[in-house]
């Protein structure tokens, strides 16, 4: 089964490229077909129970490292194989009608498969180096993928800035797993937790909050949390197909999943922990505020994404890693619907992104409409939809222990109502505001059947997993007295922000506010790009510069070329006794044996 | 014979090495090639003059440096046949034997 | 079976010979590198992964003068040679594959690259110092006519300068070579000898500290550790393609191959002393020549600089000193000889094709030659350290190595964790590249390109990706070449 789940997707992307790719249909029939395969398959690992620690390959054995792919079918690990199959599957059905007339459309479909296999690798891995094999793997899928219109200036940038800045993940990661490596001399998530559990090496808490730290900056880079929260928007440059899987279901969650996975380790770590939780709230307020100003349905979709990250991120840090698991579920069916909703209307008008040239599409595209209301509404937190249980869930944690971060994340799903429904009104409602409009239609089934069923799961994606028999794993806690008045707030904040928003932007032309100060901050993101450049980009550079400068003057310029002068110079000198003169040689030869001789006879003799 | 037999290793070594000095002065101080050939045989002949005092002397009366000698008179004559060739063939082409004249092997 | 490693070294002799009475150059040369190829392949099929011992003997004597100087003609092979005469023979086929065939006196060009390959086989095959030391230089000449004959803009100071540099550490080298031999209790150059005589008692720290700086030096600017590094970029951006493939990719891990002969069984007190220095060497290597490669214009030229930052990483790993590192070590060494002759020999396509390897006059070449932009960007992943491919592989041991090795100087913390940083520096100067030359808008000079017409022209590059796949994902083959001599260097 492990081969199955892992190797179709391999399987189809390596076909593909090696000969495939000249034949359309065969290509994505096949990548398609691994999809599904790997679907069943995980299917079949999900109902047939835990097992623990296969390994299936010894990729090298060195001393005391041995390092293998393996898998491990744990409850986080199934949930999340079949959450990520199913929502993948949904997705290669949708690129087919979405791509259908894209000339590369075999190419597209060789990477998506190489990206379905690297995200499956990270959910299986049953020790931290296969983790982090993965973990590269899916920056690199996730770059290709971004990069898909290499021609396009724009798209070439941005690929690379994702996966420079996923280069920083990795490097956080990576010293982490090292840190994981010193202090139990293991990466194996079996005999970690056992050793943890014998030897918890708690007198280390510096060291072991470095570690934990660590590893949670591959979170902050693969979950785009702040302050490298800054790539998650550019890659809405590749095609809408692909910002669903990176954003939805696969890659940026795939942070929070390894925070699950190694939570074992961070909890040993109170200060970790802290980090954590803060990092995650900021984010999520944060990404909240830039929504709020955006015009780009896929960026507002974007940043509604980090948003929820920061939520899931934060559960983590308040050690409440299954609620984040939970949040992390359903958020994968919302909001793949979403942005597959996003990819709909984008090919219905003909890639135009701005929704302040929408509106009116709720009569030309019914099923896009009606689906999108309805992640919209799970994503916002109406009762009884999947997103309502898992935020709940959430804020319950926080109720008690963290009060400040539960104001800020009761906040933070009032303003997520709110520009939600700015969205929805804007786009779907109203007048038609540009003339784009008047020719959309809409799209194939190919494109509509997974957006139904993707609203069926976001309707009852958190009441079925609630009772699908995973209680044990996800053990929700159930903070009695608390979660009456949670819900309560929860509602209020949905209803107060729905209503706000429904108002203020109903039949509007173009945006309404324009706050100074405050409104050029959010809709440049906090200038948050600038500030990298500034920083990181600008310091790279300089210091780039600077040494260029050294070795060019210093080390080549003084001390290379220097000592060739120096050679050259004394050279010069030395040829001025070579006058030709024969009677001269023959003066420098006696005198040169007699002052050998004498130093042989003076001191050797 | 008695007077002969006063002649000890040092006389020689002195003759030879006042020979082979002023055979070094001749080389260093005189223009004409020939006379520093001449010079050259004068050093070598010093030397031979050293090896066969030596060999006079060797307590077993050893044959080694005669042998020496009749090498480096044998190339010594090579040498001058050579040396003297290639001044004949300087002089037909610079008209000079001066060898502050030949200063073109430089640099 | 014994035969084989003088066949390896005898085939291009002939070949050259051949060359010399008038056999068609090119294909001569091709068919001498095939045959190599092949039969490397059949000396590791043959080969007995489990032995202790050298294998594939061969003893000629050359000189033998009693208590005075015995020389032995030694040939044989363990786990580590064996993987680096499959990356020679690799490379070397590769190397001949793409050259072209109307080049300028073909003749010497051939000759030059076949003699090149023969020292570095030579020097891998040689269990005698004296001869390892000879095959190198036997490689050193040819490479200074490649360069000062073949090569482009600039190449005759560019010749001189790598030559003087790379005579240089020969000379440190051979002192150092030498001082190893004459601190010896018996003075021998023959290694096998010297493995049993050193097995109870090594170099006394003294002895360990005249010797190691001496080798380190030497290797090192073999290696271009800086500061000896200046010759490297020079030398490899104006040199033929062939040759740059030869040098960065094979003769380079020489220096390498000889540090884990000599230094890490015989001087591992010799390298804990200076460890300070090393530490602050490779991190100069790795972040200042990184960001130095960061603010090149010119494609070859930021791949040689590259090539040189990757040495860090191998300095690393000698610097971890454990079987950890040292496995990781070899494997890196390997990767990085198929990557870079990968890399360098794309570029010397583009430059046929673009007429230019300035970043600012390149672009969109994926969407005129997708085979070409493929082989590159796979190429730029490996370099970068991407996963499947073995130059991840490398850096992964090296980094768990050198980590272990930690905890003996707990300064290496800082050290590793610095040279991390490698990661991102890499990635954003070959992302860059990659960007500028495959991405973006189609230029000027790539608007009549041409993708590789047929599976021939393309083979070297493949051959070399081949390679990288290979290493990348069993990484396990050379683990288990290595168990044996990871035990002889006394590390297990």
């Amino acid at each position: 089964m492990n081969w199955l789940i892992l190797g179709a997707p391999l399987v189809s992307a390596v076909l593909i490229t090696i000969g495939l790719y000249k034949n359309k249909i065969a290509s994505v029939s096949v990548s398609i077909a691994a999809c599904a395969v790997s679907f069943t398959s995980a299917l079949i690992v999900f109902f047939s129970g835990e097992y623990w620690g296969y390994s299936e390959y010894l990729w090298f054995q060195v001393g005391d490292l041995k390092v293998e792919i393996g898998a491990m079918h744990d409850d986080l690990a199934r949930l999340m194989l079949l959450m990520a199959t199913g929502v993948a599957l949904l997705i290669h059905i949708f690129a087919y009608g979405y791509m259908k007339e894209d000339e590369a459309l075999s190419r597209f479909f060789a990477k998506l498969s190489l990206f379905t296999f690297s995200v499956l690798g990270i959910v299986m891995a049953n020790n931290l180096v296969m983790m982090f094999i993965f973990w590269v793997l899916v920056g690199l899928s996730s770059y290709l993928l971004i990069g898909f219109w290499f021609q396009r200036p724009a798209a070439a940038e941005a690929s690379k800035k994702v996966f420079i800045i996923n280069r920083l993940g990795d490097f956080g990661f990576l010293l982490g797993i090292l840190g994981v490596w010193m202090l139990w001399d293991s990466i194996d998530f079996l005999t970690l937790k056992s050793a943890i559990k014998t030897n918890p090496n708690s007198t280390d808490t510096f060291g072991l909050t470095l570690v934990a730290i660590g590893l949670f900056c591959g979170c902050v880079s693969k979950s785009a949390q702040f302050p490298l929260h800054i790539w998650l928007p550019d890659a809405t440059e590749g095609p809408t197909p692909v910002s669903a899987l990176i954003h939805a279901a696969t890659m940026v969650v795939a942070g929070v999943y390894m925070l699950c996975r190694v939570f074992f380790i961070l909890e040993l770590s109170e200060n970790a922990l802290l980090v954590i939780a803060i990092v995650g709230t900021v984010t999520a307020l944060g990404a909240a505020l830039i929504a709020l100003q955006q015009n780009d349905i896929k960026r507002i979709l974007a940043y509604s994404t980090l948003s929820q990250l920061g939520y899931m991120v934060a559960a983590v840090g308040m050690a409440a890693s299954a609620e984040a698991m939970f949040h992390l579920t359903t958020h994968a069916f919302y909001m793949a619907l979403l942005f597959l909703g996003a990819g709909s209307v984008i090919y219905g008008i003909h890639h135009e992104q701005d929704i302040w040239k929408m509106g009116g599409l709720c009569k030309k595209m019914p099923i896009t409409f009606w689906t999108f209301v309805v992640a919209t509404l799970a994503l916002t937190g109406f009762p009884g939809l999947a997103g309502f249980y898992s935020k709940e869930a959430i804020l319950s944690s926080a109720y008690h222990d963290h009060p400040i971060i539960f104001g800020v994340l009761l906040f933070t799903a009032g303003l997520t109502a709110f520009y939600m429904t700015r969205l929805v009104v804007v786009a779907f409602l109203g007048k038609e505001k540009s003339g784009v409009v008047s020719h959309a239609r809409e799209s194939s089934w190919y494109m509509t059947i997974p957006l139904i069923i993707l609203s069926i799961f976001s309707v009852i994606g958190g009441w079925s997993i609630n009772h699908l028999g995973l209680e044990d794993f996800l053990h929700v806690h159930q903070h009695e007295e608390g979660t009456i008045s949670v819900i309560a707030m929860l509602i209020g904040v949905f209803v107060i922000g729905t209503v706000l928003a429904f108002v203020l932007y109903n039949n509007r032309e173009s945006e309404p506010f324009d706050i100074p100060m405050v409104s050029p901050l959010f809709k440049n993101k906090f200038y948050s790009d600038e500030i990298y450049k500034l920083t990181f980009v600008k310091g790279h550079q300089m210091l780039a510069t600077g040494l260029s400068w050294f070795d060019r003057w210093i080390i080549d310029g003084l001390i290379v070329r220097g000592l060739s002068v120096i050679s050259n110079i004394s050279g010069e000198a030395l040829r001025l006794i070579q006058g030709g003169n024969l009677q001269a040689y023959i003066i420098f030869f006696v005198f040169g044996v007699a002052f050998i001789g004498f130093f042989l006879f003076r001191y050797a003799l | 014979m008695a007077y002969f037999t006063d002649i000890t290793l040092n006389h020689y070594v002195a003759l030879s090495g006042m020979l082979f000095m002023l055979g070094l002065v001749a080389v260093i101080t005189r223009k004409n090639s020939i006379i520093i050939l001449m010079g050259l045989a004068m050093m070598l002949n010093a030397a031979n003059l050293a090896l066969v005092a030596f060999a006079r002397f060797h307590p077993e009366g050893a044959l080694n440096a005669h042998m020496m000698v009749f090498f480096i008179i044998t190339v010594a004559a090579a040498e001058v046949a050579v040396g003297l060739a290639l001044i004949v063939a300087l002089f037909r082409k610079r008209q000079t034997v001066d060898v502050t004249q030949l200063t073109e092997l430089k640099f | 079976m014994n035969f084989m490693l003088q066949f390896l070294l005898i085939t291009p002799v002939l070949a050259c010979l051949a060359i010399i009475i008038g056999a068609p150059a090119k294909r001569t040369a091709l068919f001498s590198s095939l045959i190599g190829l092949i039969s490397t392949v059949a000396l590791a099929w043959g080969f007995d992964a489990e032995a202790e011992a050298f294998q594939f003997i061969t003893k000629i004597p050359v000189a033998e003068h009693q208590d005075l100087f015995t020389l032995h003609f030694h040939l044989g092979i363990d786990g580590m040679s064996l993987a680096m005469l499959l990356l020679t023979s690799v490379v070397t086929l590769s190397a001949v594959c793409i050259s072209p065939e109307d080049i300028k006196r073909g003749k010497l060009f051939y000759i030059c690259l076949l003699l090149v390959s023969l020292g570095a086989v030579g020097a891998f095959v040689s269990l005698d110092l004296f001869f390892l030391y000879a095959f190198h230089a036997v490689a050193l000449i040819p490479t200074f006519l490649l360069i000062g004959i073949w090569g482009t803009h600039d190449r005759k100071f560019a010749a001189t300068q790598m030559t003087i540099y790379l005579m240089a550490g020969s000379l440190v080298l051979l002192a150092g070579l030498l001082a190893f031999y004459f601190y010896l209790p018996e003075p021998t150059f023959d290694l096998v000898e010297i493995q049993e005589m050193l097995q109870g008692d090594s170099f006394t720290a003294e002895q360990q500290s005249v010797i190691y700086p001496l080798l380190l030096i030497g290797f090192g600017i073999l290696i271009a550790l800086f500061p000896f590094h200046s010759w490297a970029p020079r030398g490899y951006a104006t040199s033929p393609a062939a040759c740059v493939m030869l040098h960065a990719g094979v003769l380079k891990q020489f220096g390498f191959y000889g540090l884990i002969r000599l230094a890490v069984p015989y001087l591992p007190d010799g390298i804990a002393q200076y460890l300070p220095l090393l530490l602050v060497l490779l991190l100069c290597n790795l972040i200042y020549i990184g960001f130095l490669t960061l603010t090149q214009k010119d494609l070859n030229l930021m791949l040689a600089f590259s090539s040189v930052m990757h040495m860090g990483y191998l300095f690393l790993g000698l610097a971890g000193m454990n079987a950890v590192s040292i496995n990781g070590m070899v494997l890196l060494m390997v990767a990085h000889g198929l990557s870079t002759a990968l890399l360098f020999g794309l570029a010397a396509e583009i430059r046929e094709r673009a007429g230019t390897l300035h970043f600012a006059e390149l672009g969109g070449m994926a969407s005129k030659a997708p085979w070409l932009a493929f082989l590159f960007i796979a190429g730029g992943m490996a370099s970068m350290g991407l996963p499947g491919l073995g130059n991840f592989a490398g850096e992964v041991m090296i980094y768990f190595g050198a980590w272990k090795g930690a905890e003996h100087h707990p300064i290496l913390y800082i050290v590793i964790i610095l040279a991390a940083w490698g990661l991102v520096i890499s990635a954003i100067y070959m992302l860059r590249a990659i960007k500028t030359v495959c991405y973006g808008s189609l230029s000027d000079s790539l608007r009549e390109t041409e993708d590789f017409k047929d599976f021939a022209q393309a083979f070297p590059f493949l051959l070399l990706l081949a390679g990288l796949l290979l290493t990348g994902l069993c990484p396990w083959i050379l683990s288990n070449w290595m168990k044996p001599v990871l035990v002889g260097l006394g590390l297990e």
